[in-house]
């Protein structure tokens, strides 16, 4: 608990869903979701398994669209977007198993990560400046997530801590204005999971973030805010110790939660 | 970048790796064009062509000055061994062999491809087989085996290829290579010596439209037909084959206009929507044309069947591939009595054919069966007139093969089922027959004789070559049309 | 793939050079039916490994594409059947890769929604297509093909005095490798890369993965093209044959026998395979079982190596000096396999 509740109560939110659900055939995986978040705020989304946490995630990122409902992003309506639009809105992504460009070098990586926001993806030609540019920049951010010694090293031989970390590291190219993490702490060791929670609290307030965490310590370690969700809805809003002294929290979830941790 | 580092040596070793092995083939290459007084007698792998790496016009200079002392002839046979026709190709050898065992040489082992001993040796020039190429009836590949018997293998005459489009690409490729004599096989497209005339490409078989000669005729003149339709691959040698039916039955009088012209593509394997097209006109009709070859001939009839109902043998003559009995087998007794016509004569009892089927039986006795086959017939035509032709001159090949090529042009052969000669175009004029189809096989009805490529005029090197709507339908002179010889009249072998 | 790697390029000048002296000490038949027919065979196999190395398309058009560069040529200049129009024979180059380009982003744009064993019979089935329409619409072609297409006057005559064409295809092989070396290292490659192992993040990255997708498709088809175009000067003419299904899994078994993962297998894989092709026949007790053959070697390939003969080499260093746990055989663009 040693963060401040500054939730920017009067600022306008930045990301704002209305009535939102999401259908799979017959599964309703998100029903009718209200949700607002504000410029610098640290949201975790907390729920069972099969709460539909991921399932809403994906339909802010873009990854498919709602079937019902709306989401509003910065202001613009996003509900209909393509993913790869959104990312020019400044909503970056991770996610929940590392989805990483395997056969290439950790620069490579960060390197398509900017590319990606900065433009420029079809160019042929390797233009010396502006990839310098690019490149350091992207060697700034391996520090950063501390694999600034793993540069060239190929994604598919870093460890599975080093993976994760590089995840975070695609979402933070290109100043991102809301970071969506989606379990970060999944199979990291503890002391790991200190690490991460170390660099997620170092973020700079520009940056909003939004997680779905498993892991209780990092999730209300570095959120201000929490939204409890249980059969694809919202059930509970609160602080963390709001949360912590929900019931309902309690045997939904809680308890389960530090079960499944090791 | 120290991985990089590592990775960059193994791509060094690798470009090593490469470059030995470049090498080591090349060298190899090098090491195979050693002298050729080395290479045992007969077996036709190990003889290689000469190492100077000049144009190889220059392979025939040893010929040349090495002239008397017996240098060898060097032959190359090319047939397919993959692809529609690989089943023949120890048949294709056999045949080309036969001329040589005639005059003394003996088969090294039960099938062709092990090779002969004792090769003849015209003017005292042993023959020599340099090896047998194999392609796949596809002209690209027939060019490649071409190259490698040639300019490879060193083999100055080639006997060869087998099909349609490998033939109009050996006959190009041999205007290339004017140091070469090639013998066609047993393709029969007819722009390959029609259009293409290389100097030095000998056909001593029919073409295509000279294998339907007289079926036109036997059509309007026996069945009555005065419509008719055709129905035939959709690619060269089936419109050659289409074309000598279509030009012949318009010549005599009958009428097949474009729109009963139907083209199923090569290789289909269904044909209910062709046979549908032909029902559409079949009460129009009086007959239809099938030149739908090989493996497609069975499903087409059966799609007919299906469609049209039980065949008629009045209806329908086919080309050569519709004298097969396994047709009657397939399809029961109706299909006794389709006409078709080839320039193949098995049931004759003329001593020469006969002696060449019993001969071909003991000489082969896997591939008996087989001597009545245009693979095994044409092929002896083809190196029965080199080895005339050869014995002729005394083996010289001096001057560009002129001598042999003048001789090679001047050959009439003999052969088992009638006389082959060549016209101006060296393209066979040869006999062709009319068969009746019975459960023993075909019976031969009708005799052409000395059916020639032109047609009387109707093919000609500017006429447009055969396709979907070429030969137009018009009467004609044909030098045959009613003169063709009944050798045993249709009423006898379809009443027994 | 890994750029900038100057003692690798050293030694391939050397190598280069070495091919390039090669008319002096091997004899016409093998500069013109090996090294030759190596080289440009080489080249659509080097398209084939760029598309599923670096973009996990395995693509079965690349023959029908190479096609259509091919009869576009074949028609466009003077030659023995399709159009007849006569025209130079550089405008028929141009043409015919113009053609093959914007068929390959047509057949891209429609294929690149699908990955996997969908792509590849798409692909195909485009394959298949071609192949029948060259085969039926006769006025282009028909199965008897275009015979005796004219090649410019720098090709010369191919049969007779090969040289020129062999030194043609070496220049046009080191352009097209370098090529692709250099365009893997662009942003266009790299993120090719990217989507080849996780189309989905590229996505979310904001990538148009289905226009990348497409883009190296038409490059595919380019190369494919350029291939084509040299593969008729060769033969002299073309038929639906030399695009058939027989031929799309020859070039797949030489991209697959060199090495899917590296751009070298390419030609590689087309050495090999056209020297079995072609001295195998001289083999007597082997007779016509050459497909046999080369079957076997495809298999023990396979089995042995996915990587075909560049991922042996790489296998056998990676043995000899097992240091970091990179995978042996596989090259650091391998298709990756999802870890989790």
């Amino acid at each position: 608990m040693a963060v401040a509740a500054r939730t920017a109560e009067s600022a306008e939110p930045i990301l704002r869903l209305r009535g939102v659900g999401r259908r799979f055939g017959g599964l309703e995986a998100v029903r009718d979701v209200d949700l607002d978040v504000r410029p610098g705020e640290r949201r975790a989304i907390l729920g069972p398994n099969g709460a539909g946490k991921t399932t809403l995630f994906n339909v802010v990122a873009g990854e498919f669209p709602p079937t019902s409902g709306t989401i509003e992003l910065f202001n613009h309506d996003v509900t209909f977007m393509p993913a790869r639009m959104r990312v020019g809105l400044g909503l970056t992504r991770t996610y929940q198993t590392s989805r990483l460009f395997l056969g290439l070098s950790v620069e490579d990586n960060l390197y398509l990560a900017l590319v990606g926001v900065e433009g420029g993806h079809l160019r042929p030609v390797r233009l010396p400046g502006r990839d310098g540019t690019l490149r350091s920049q992207a060697r700034e951010i391996a520090e950063r997530i501390r694999l600034q010694d793993q540069l060239g090293a190929p994604v598919r031989n870093l460890s599975h801590g080093e993976q994760r970390q590089l995840e975070v590291g695609m979402a933070l190219a290109g100043e991102p204005r809301l970071m969506m993490l989606d379990e970060p702490a999944a199979g990291l060791s503890r002391a790991e999971r200190v690490q991460l929670t170390e660099m997620l609290l170092g973020l700079e307030r520009e940056i909003t973030l939004i997680l779905i965490e498993h892991d209780m310590d990092v999730a209300l370690t570095v959120a201000e805010y929490v939204t409890m969700m249980h059969d694809g809805a919202v059930i509970v809003e609160g602080t963390p110790a709001e949360i912590r002294a929900n019931q309902l929290v309690h045997d939904l979830y809680l308890g389960r939660g530090h079960y499944e941790r090791r | 970048m120290e991985q990089h580092g590592s990775r960059q040596q193994g791509r060094w070793r690798l470009w090593v790796l490469v470059g030995v092995l470049v090498l080591a083939l090349a060298a190899l290459a090098a090491a195979c064009g050693g002298d050729d007084e080395a290479a045992p007698e007969t077996a036709p792998a190990e003889t290689e062509a000469p190492a100077e790496t000049e144009a190889p016009a220059e392979t025939e200079a040893p010929a040349e000055t090495t002239e008397g002392d017996g240098a060898p002839i060097k032959l190359g046979i090319l047939s397919d061994c993959e692809g529609a026709f690989g089943a023949f190709y120890e048949v294709d050898i056999g045949g080309a062999h036969m001329p040589m065992i005639a005059r003394g040489a003996t088969p090294a082992g039960a099938n062709p491809t092990d090779g002969l001993e004792n090769l003849p040796a015209p003017g005292g020039h042993p023959i020599e087989i340099v090896g047998y190429g194999c392609a796949d009836d596809t002209p690209e590949k027939a060019i490649e085996e071409t190259r490698r018997l040639i300019e490879q293998l060193g083999a100055e005459i080639m006997i060869g290829p087998l099909s349609g489009d490998e033939g109009i690409a050996v006959a190009n490729y041999a205007k290339e290579h004017p140091e070469v004599t090639i013998l066609n096989g047993t393709s029969g497209a007819q722009d390959t010596t029609l259009k293409v005339q290389a100097p030095n490409f000998f056909r001593f078989n029919s073409d295509g439209a000279q294998w339907n000669a007289g079926l036109g005729d036997y059509a309007y003149n026996v069945l009555g037909w005065r419509t008719a339709a055709a129905i035939s691959d959709d690619y060269s040698f089936a419109y050659t084959s289409a074309a000598g039916f279509i030009a012949e039955f318009c010549a005599v009088g009958g009428q097949i206009p474009n729109e009963n012209r139907i083209w199923p593509p090569l290789n289909e394997t269904d044909y209910s929507s062709y046979a549908a097209q032909l029902a559409e006109i079949w009460d129009e009709v009086d007959g239809v044309f099938l030149g739908v070859g090989g493996a497609g001939a069975i499903p087409l009839l059966k799609a007919m069947e299906e469609t049209i109902g039980p065949i008629d043998p009045q209806k329908v003559v086919g080309n050569l591939f519709y004298g097969d009995p396994v047709i009657v087998q397939e399809l029961g007794d109706r299909a006794v009595g389709i006409a078709s016509a080839d320039s193949m004569w098995p049931d004759s009892t003329d001593p020469k054919a006969t002696a060449w089927l019993e001969t071909w039986d003991a000489t082969w006795p896997d591939l008996a069966g087989f001597a009545g086959s245009v693979f095994a017939y044409n092929y002896n035509s083809a190196a029965e007139a080199m080895l005339q032709a050869l014995e002729a001159v005394g083996g010289d090949l001096s001057d560009g093969h002129a001598a042999f090529r003048e001789a090679l042009a001047g050959v009439v052969l003999d052969a088992p089922f009638g006389q082959i000669s060549l016209d101006a175009n060296r393209q066979a004029i040869q006999d062709n027959f009319v068969r009746i189809l019975t459960a023993e096989g075909p019976v031969t009805v009708w005799k052409i004789p000395q059916v020639a490529q032109d047609f009387g005029g109707t093919f000609t090197a500017e006429t447009p070559p055969p396709d979907r709507t070429n030969p137009t339908c018009e009467p004609r002179e044909l030098p045959w049309a009613g003169k063709a010889e009944v050798i045993t009249a249709p009423e006898e072998v379809l009443g027994g | 793939m890994i750029a900038g790697a100057r003692g690798r390029s050293g030694l391939a000048i050397v190598f280069i050079g070495l091919l390039a002296a090669s008319p002096l000490f091997v004899s016409d038949f093998f500069l013109s039916a090996i090294l030759t027919k190596t080289l440009w065979l080489g080249i659509v196999a080097a398209s084939l490994i760029f598309l599923s190395g670096y973009g996990n398309m395995i693509s079965l058009a690349q023959t029908g594409l190479y096609g259509v560069a091919g009869f576009v040529l074949g028609n466009v200049v003077a030659a023995d059947g399709g159009l007849k129009v006569a025209w130079d024979p550089w405008v028929g180059v141009i043409l015919g890769l113009v053609v093959a380009t914007v068929v390959g982003l047509v057949f891209g744009a429609v294929a690149s929604r699908s990955e996997g064993i969908y792509f590849l019979m798409l692909t195909l089935a485009f394959g298949i297509l071609l192949f029948y329409f060259w085969g039926q619409v006769t006025q282009l072609s028909g199965f008897g093909g275009i015979n005796s297409i004219q090649a410019p006057g720098i090709v010369s005559k191919p049969r007779t005095d090969p040289d020129n064409l062999f030194y043609i295809c070496l220049v046009v092989s080191v352009a097209v490798y370098a090529l692709i070396r250099y365009i893997v290292r662009t942003p266009f490659g790299i993120a090719l890369q990217g989507i080849r192992d996780e189309p989905t993040r590229m996505r979310a990255l904001g990538y148009n993965v289905a226009l990348h997708r497409t883009l190296a498709f038409g490059l595919g088809a380019f190369l494919a093209g350029i291939s084509g175009i040299l593969s008729v000067w060769w033969n002299t003419r073309i038929d639906p044959g030399s695009v058939g299904l027989g031929r799309t899994i020859d070039v797949l078994v030489i991209a697959i026998i060199g090495g899917i993962f590296w751009i070298e297998g390419g030609w590689l894989g087309a050495f090999v395979f056209t020297a079995i092709d072609t001295y195998s026949r001289n083999i007597d007790w082997l007779g016509p079982r050459f497909n046999t053959l080369i079957g076997v070697i495809f298999l023990v390939i396979v089995l042995v190596s996915p990587g075909g003969l560049i991922g042996i080499w790489e296998s056998a260093r990676g043995l000899a000096r097992r240091r970091s746990g990179a995978g042996a055989g596989l090259p650091p663009g391998a298709p990756a396999e999802r870890s989790g």
